[in-house]
């Protein structure tokens, strides 16, 4: 008796190992660990696939016409860059900026006033607004469930082709969750592998006086919320987290964005009001609003002069990853027979 | 194996099968969808009535009997194999204790399955977090679009948590109980005529999920 079960024991641990092929999520190593747990939600190259299939496809939307990618796009570093202010189903346009999606497992709030706890539920937002996609999970689950091709995938993916909606947001995040971007110049000198320029050096101590409480190396954000002084837009009146928090102490505070792929992400802040990067700089030198609620890092007048701001920009340059934006396997997915 | 089967037998076959039901009532009466009932001298009628209960225990003096298997379950009046739980058979017990609603921890921990799957319809979609409690209707009173009435009760995130833990002593030790929430005392409680609408967290739901709470009763049939 005691053999028979020892012997079981023996076969199911290897079973076990021989199925695993449950793909480790590669934490480049000069980041922190990451936020997502991974074990509620195990990486599989399958599951990251069907959550590719259904980042791209138009599916998800009530007329076939957006998917996530419209307002995401990889070349953009899956922002976007036509609009200031998003643009989804019949033309309608949102309130908010796009903002780029990478190194998503490590950020704690999701939407520019951290509407959204977690990755997994973030998709449902966008999902049923009615200026974006205007559909519903159920009535996605029941599209899916009538196409071959995602019965199939569903199968790869998760062992049978029971479509739920835990699983499409699961292989959604599954595919964000590996949008990791830690391949820019920036990411080499952190790893000795190659130096600054002298002007980078400057802009990057120039970043380490100025910048780095709030966009915290090496991902470029703390992903807290903060009030950066910018003047309120009276066409949209967005008071950012207060509305989520119903504390006016929040008013005006907006999650901190990463500084990562900017080259590729304009134009910048919640709604999209600066094209460049010299006038976000000008924001922060002389644009700034007093207000009660303003960030104390930002009380004190930060001075620079034109060189600098030149510097500084240099170096915000070198965390464009290129390999990121060009990278296949986070692009369009190849089309089935 | 035999011998298992010997001793088992009869256990299966005669113990009486326990059992909780829900029944949401309006005026005393279990609450049908869709039909017209007399309400403050005019008549209102239920389109969608669902709740969730979640970490169920069940209790005999004093000591926990009983755990359900499920987190949680979703309550609802449409889906009648909804509205009854059954426990271990021949089970006494003289308590029953739940939340009504979803606790915080499970409303951070991103997507889940089964009764929480988010095509189940009680997940907010803006902003994060699940529906406690939604009750939709009519009331010709309403100065709403089309006299709808629609309740949708949640909220995790200090101040306006939500939930609420419903502890209900039967009167005796027994195998059944049925759990009436009266649905006219809720509504007398909210008055549609005055607010129509409750679609996010904040003080109010927190409220009217503490006046749900007093609303449960229990007994043993
Ligand atoms: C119509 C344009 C549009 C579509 C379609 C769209 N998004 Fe977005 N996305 C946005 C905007 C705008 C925001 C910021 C919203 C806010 O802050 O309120 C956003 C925010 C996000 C965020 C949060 C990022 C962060 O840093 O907090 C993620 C993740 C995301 N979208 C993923 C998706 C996925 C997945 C889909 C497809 C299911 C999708 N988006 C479809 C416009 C869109
Ligand atoms: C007190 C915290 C804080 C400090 C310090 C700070 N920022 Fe920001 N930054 C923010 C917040 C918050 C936003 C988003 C504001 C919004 O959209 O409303 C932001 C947005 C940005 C953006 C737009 C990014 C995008 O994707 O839209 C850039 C670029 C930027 N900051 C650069 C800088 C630079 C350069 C410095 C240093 C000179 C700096 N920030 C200092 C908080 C800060």
């Amino acid at each position: 008796m005691v053999k028979t079960i020892f012997i079981f024991c023996i076969l199911a641990i290897f079973t076990m190992a021989l199925s695993n092929t449950n793909y480790r999520f590669e934490k480049p190593s000069h980041f922190p660990e990451a936020l997502y747990d991974f074990s509620k939600n195990p990486l599989k190259p399958e599951i990251i696939e069907l959550g590719r299939k259904l980042f791209y496809d138009p599916i998800l939307s009530k007329d076939s016409t957006i998917s996530c990618a419209s307002c995401h796009s990889p070349f953009n570093a899956f922002a976007h860059t036509d609009h200031d202010l998003s643009h989804g189903i019949r033309d309608q346009i949102g309130f908010r900026n796009a903002p780029a999606l990478f190194n998503l497992a490590w950020h704690s709030n999701f939407m520019w006033d951290g509407a959204v706890n977690h990755l997994d539920m973030q998709a449902l937002a966008p999902i049923s607004s009615h200026t974006e996609m205007d559909e519903d999970i159920s009535n996605i689950c029941l599209k899916l469930s009538m196409s071959d091709n995602y019965q199939k995938l569903f199968e790869k993916a998760f062992g049978n082709n029971n479509i739920s909606g835990e699983r499409v947001l699961k292989a959604l995040s599954q595919f964000q969750l590996s949008l990791v971007s830690a391949e820019s110049k920036y990411d080499s000198v952190i790893q000795n592998l190659t130096v600054f320029t002298p002007q980078e050096k400057k802009g990057y101590e120039l970043f380490l006086k100025h910048c780095n409480s709030c966009h915290s190396e090496p991902l470029f954000s703390n992903f807290q919320f903060a009030d950066n002084g910018l003047q309120i837009d009276t066409t949209l009146n967005d008071f950012g987290r207060m509305k989520v928090t119903q504390n006016k102490a929040d008013s005006l505070k907006f999650k901190i964005p990463s500084l990562r792929n900017l080259q590729y992400s304009y134009p910048y802040m919640h709604d999209g009001r600066f094209k460049k990067l010299s006038e976000v700089l000008n924001h922060y030198v002389k644009g700034i609003e007093n207000r009660p609620g303003l960030a104390k890092d930002l009380a004190k007048k930060i001075p620079l002069s034109s060189t600098e701001k030149v510097d500084l920009i240099a170096f915000l340059l070198t965390l464009n990853d290129k390999k990121f934006v060009f990278n296949k396997e986070f692009g369009f997915p190849k089309l089935d027979k | 194996m035999r011998l298992l089967l010997i001793i088992l037998f009869p256990i299966v076959t005669f113990a009486q099968e326990s059992q909780i039901r829900f029944k949401p009532t309006f005026n005393a009466h279990e609450i049908e969808i869709g039909k017209s009932y007399p309400f403050e001298k005019r008549s209102i009628s239920i389109e969608n009535l669902k709740f969730y209960i979640s970490n169920l225990v069940i209790i005999l003096n004093d000591k926990i009997v009983f755990q359900d298997s499920l987190p949680a379950r979703l309550i609802d009046i449409e889906n009648k194999i909804s509205l009854s739980i059954n426990v271990k058979n021949g089970l006494k017990f003289d308590k029953i204790v739940f939340n009504l609603g979803i606790d915080s921890i499970t409303n951070v921990s991103g997507a889940f399955g089964g009764d929480l799957d988010p095509t189940k319809g009680m997940y907010w979609t803006w902003q994060s977090g699940y529906i406690n409690f939604k009750l939709e209707g009519k009331d010709p009173l309403c100065k709403s679009r089309h006299q709808k009435f629609q309740y949708h009760l949640g909220g995790y995130a200090a101040p306006y948590n939500s939930l609420q833990l419903i502890s209900l002593n039967l009167d005796k030790k027994s195998t059944r109980a049925e759990i009436r929430l009266p649905i006219d005392k809720f509504l007398k409680a909210v008055n549609p005529q005055n607010q129509s609408e409750i679609m996010s967290p904040g003080s109010r739901t927190v409220e009217l999920s503490a006046i749900l709470k007093q609303l449960f009763v229990v007994r043993s049939w």
